[in-house]
């Protein structure tokens, strides 16, 4: 029975928000409203669903907002420098799986928490971001860069969604059905317990890292995209509301539980709120408060939920 | 003394886990002024029967009396404000804290008392009074992280003796002391019965139980077997109420010959956990690994299986080298550990039975492009039936399982990942009477079907009865080998305690907690 809760609860919460706030502006429910609602929360999502697997992992990563900007500004100066807009692409891709791996490596080898080495990460990325840029704007980007984040494809189907659904789907693939899901899902659950049933802990740990970089790589070039410049100021507070999409989708802070599902709707949760409150006019600053409590009241929920289950251990 | 009505009455108190039966119907009575020897093996319900005197459990039945009043301890501050104190075997302290901190923890004298200013000067006054009235030798001011286990273990009784009005309860409190402590604490003891307090005194020791006990309780299974006056029963009826059963009940027989080796193990060595282990384990042959907690046997097996790395030595699987670089390596190559502590090693508690049956082998799960649940159900199934076990549902997530049934999940993984040498790491701790049958039953068959068995236990009657050859591990070495049909208790103990005179005093029934004679160990799946 509470495994049904926890499982649908973030949905209904979503269901619940749409239909309360179309209640009160029916604007809400117009398709450019949608399509508008959907390009926003892209970025978070991207990156959301890479810290599904680094949070199911039992890890975490508080630097995505900095490598962010550092890949996105890697891959502007490449097409500054004369790249084409698909090598520019590759090239924050690339970066971003390199910064991952920096962080995946010194999570599994030095044995300090990945807190506290992504803290220190976010720092770092955020000073070569502005140290290479020296504090400005990369400009002069090739103007169908634009189209990675304002596109649509055959006119109606923004290419930021289609990036969405696909990543989204390999995700979940990987996480329910290949061995490298089942061990995400085992090293975040017990890691001495994965290590002893023969899973190279280590290797895998630096994947998930590798992957979530990729994939904030990605993200990076989209925001750049809609910004059609290369910001090393960009990104900035977005590892919290990565973060709190996946809490907010159902997964846990300790490792072993979350859906790329969840992680969906937690992520359009915070965009639905955030873009109801701008058509009701609540400031922004109350959204802020309200997306605050949103999140302390899934991590209560979550930490209801674990209790429980340690109850029915003892 | 005898008063009529006994400071502490516990009548009838039933209470399960998960549907294992831990305590039922017991029945235990306190006088004042005297000790109460509580003794039986791991696990017949001592511990469980004095959490529920602290309040930290409920019965299910039954009910507590203080001076015939009958009470309910909700919580443990409920069973603290009647006087009732308790030095657990786990240490309960806060490690940042001050000897005199700990001990007042709670009661701090204050300075401004509506501020909550503590007066620490008070403080480590009193404590410092305390400690020198008990013969403690600690200062009030160290930091209690930074002592030694047997200073803990003294802050602990003296915190216990400060909250104690009525009763005290103590669980095991000589087994970090040394021999002049202990005597320290026997004079408060008997100190304490002089004042009036009724004592519960827990312990494997019975030597050391004949210099305080007054009174006796025996548990097995959970059910008081035997209550009577101290000195009553002789020590061997003590033993015997304690263990029960015939052992021919509970192994069954075997029909395997020993075949090619399978492991074999040169020279294994780091220091100090152990040196130069050498010996081999032939296809159907059940190996046992004895000796004392402590003596190296589970940093050896976990060397062998690469979870730790050795310094040096060499190690044959099916007769080509391993080098023991990582457990996924062995798992690959059929050698497989079952670990001594299933939360931290064994088991994903969060995830189901059948993710947890099938991790080792999750490679064979993959049919095509992708992970086929469908084979992960019927896997599952498998072992399910195999082993019995219960509730037989695939996605029970283990968390929910009994602590014999997390167990026999574990060893399906190793099944399922068809091992051919196993490292069974005290396979029946904390596992109920049926479950280790059933566990003794899948290991025959193991060795029927050709698999070598390395089988640690602390457990003598268990090696006796399912070994065919008993290695004995002292301080590191294998010490002794021995044929498992002609040796007998004692003679395993001698090889594992010879240097440790004083275990050999108490005979058959070790000083060692971690030996326990055969038998149900029923216990809270914890």
């Amino acid at each position: 029975m509470s495994d049904w809760i926890k499982r649908f609860l973030p949905f209904v919460s979503l269901v619940a928000l749409c239909a309360l706030i179309a209640a009160l502006e029916p604007k809400f429910l117009s398709a450019g409203n949608l399509a508008g609602v959907a390009r926003q929360t892209t970025v978070i999502t991207v990156m959301a669903m890479g810290m599904t697997m680094v949070m199911v992992s039992g890890g975490i990563d508080l630097s995505v907002g900095s490598m962010l900007a550092l890949a996105g500004v890697f891959g502007a100066f490449a097409m500054v420098a004369g790249a084409p807009v698909i090598v520019g692409i590759l090239v924050a891709i690339a970066a971003g799986a390199f910064f991952g791996c920096v962080n995946g490596l010194a999570v599994a080898t030095l044995s300090i928490p990945p807190f506290i080495v992504t803290l220190g990460a976010m720092g770092i990325y955020r000073g070569i971001a502005l140290l290479v840029t020296n504090g400005n704007a990369v400009v002069g980007l090739p103007s169908s860069f634009g189209y990675l984040a304002e596109g649509n494809l055959f006119g109606i189907i923004p290419v930021p969604l289609l990036i969405v659904v696909v990543i989204a789907l390999t995700v979940h693939f990987i996480l329910s059905n290949t061995k490298l899901g089942r061990y995400c899902y085992a090293i975040g659950s017990n890691l001495e317990a994965a290590r002893y049933a023969g899973v190279r802990v280590s290797r895998y740990q630096m994947v998930f890292y590798a992957i979530l970089g990729a994939l904030t790589g990605l993200a990076g070039s989209i925001e750049a995209a809609r910004l059609v410049t290369g910001q090393p100021t960009s990104g900035e507070g977005y590892e919290l509301r990565v973060i709190a999409a996946v809490v907010i989708g159902g997964g846990s802070l300790s490792g072993g539980q979350g859906t790329v599902v969840g992680t969906i709707i937690g992520s359009l949760i915070m965009g639905v709120l955030a873009n109801g409150a701008n058509l009701l006019r609540i400031s922004s600053f109350t959204q802020q408060i309200l997306i605050g409590a949103v999140i302390v009241l899934a991590v209560t929920f979550d930490e209801f939920q674990r209790r429980r289950l340690e109850s029915a251990e003892s | 003394m005898s008063p009529q009505t006994p400071t502490l009455e516990m009548r009838g108190i039933t209470k399960s886990f998960a549907g294992n039966s831990v305590l039922a119907e017991v029945n235990l009575a306190a006088a004042a002024g005297e000790v109460h020897a509580l003794v039986g093996e791991n696990g017949a319900g001592k511990s469980t029967l004095m959490k529920i005197l602290a309040g930290v459990h409920q019965p299910d039945a039954g009910q507590i009396l203080i001076d015939g009043q009958p009470v309910r301890f909700a919580r443990p501050a409920d069973a603290l404000a009647y006087g009732i104190a308790m030095i657990y075997q786990e240490l309960s302290l806060a490690p940042h804290l001050s000897v005199a901190e700990n001990i007042f923890l709670g009661r701090e004298p204050l300075a401004v008392a509506p501020l909550g200013v503590i007066n620490q000067r008070k403080l480590n006054e009193r404590a410092a009074k305390l400690l020198a009235e008990f013969g403690f030798k600690l200062n009030p001011r160290a930091r209690v992280g930074r002592l030694s286990a047997a200073d803990r273990q003294l802050v602990e009784i003296t915190r216990a003796i400060v909250e104690a009005k009525r009763v005290i309860v103590m669980d095991e409190p000589t087994s970090s002391l040394t021999a002049r402590e202990v005597e320290e604490l026997f004079r408060l003891i008997r100190d304490l019965k002089a004042r009036g307090l009724a004592i519960i005194y827990i312990s494997h020791r019975l030597e050391e139980l004949a210099e305080i006990a007054d009174r006796l309780t025996i548990l097995r299974d959970g059910r008081a077997v035997y209550a009577g006056q101290w000195g009553e029963v002789s020590t061997d009826e003590m033993i015997r109420h304690m263990a029960g059963r015939e052992l021919k009940e509970i192994f069954p027989p075997r029909q395997a010959k020993a075949g090619e080796v399978r492991l074999r193990v040169e020279h294994l060595t780091r220091p100090p956990a152990f040196q130069d282990v050498s010996f081999e384990a032939r296809a159907g042959e059940v190996i046992g690994l004895a000796g004392l907690a402590g003596a190296g046997r589970t940093e050896l097996v976990e060397a062998i299986f690469g979870a730790q790395v050795a310094e040096s030595g060499k190690i044959w699987l099916n007769g080509s080298p391993l080098d023991f670089a990582h457990p996924s390596q062995s798992v690959k190559r059929g050698l497989s550990l079952l670990t001594e502590d299933r939360k931290r090693t064994g088991l994903c508690l969060n995830l189901s039975s059948a993710t947890n049956i099938t991790l080792a082998n999750v490679r064979a799960l993959i049919k095509g492009w992708r992970l086929q649940r469908r084979l992960e159900i019927a896997a599952a199934n498998e072992y399910i039936q195999k082993l019995h076990i219960r509730p037989p549902s695939p996605a029970k997530v283990v968390a929910r399982l009994s602590g014999g049934n997390q167990q026999k999940v574990l060893l399906a993984r190793w099944l399922y990942a068809n091992s051919q040498v196993f490292l069974l790491d005290e396979p029946t701790r904390g596992v109920d009477v049926a479950a280790r049958s059933e566990i003794y039953r899948a290991i025959n068959t193991l060795a029927e079907a050709g698999a070598a068995v390395v089988m640690v236990s602390s457990d003598l009657p268990e090696l006796l009865g399912m070994a065919d050859r008993i290695l004995v591990m002292r301080r590191g070495r294998i010490v002794a080998e021995l044929n498992a049909k002609q040796t007998t208790q004692e003679e395993i103990l001698k090889h594992a305690a010879v240097e440790e005179a004083e275990s050999l005093e108490s005979g058959v029934w070790s000083q060692d907690s971690q030996l326990t004679t055969p038998d149900s160990r029923l216990q809270t799946p914890d």
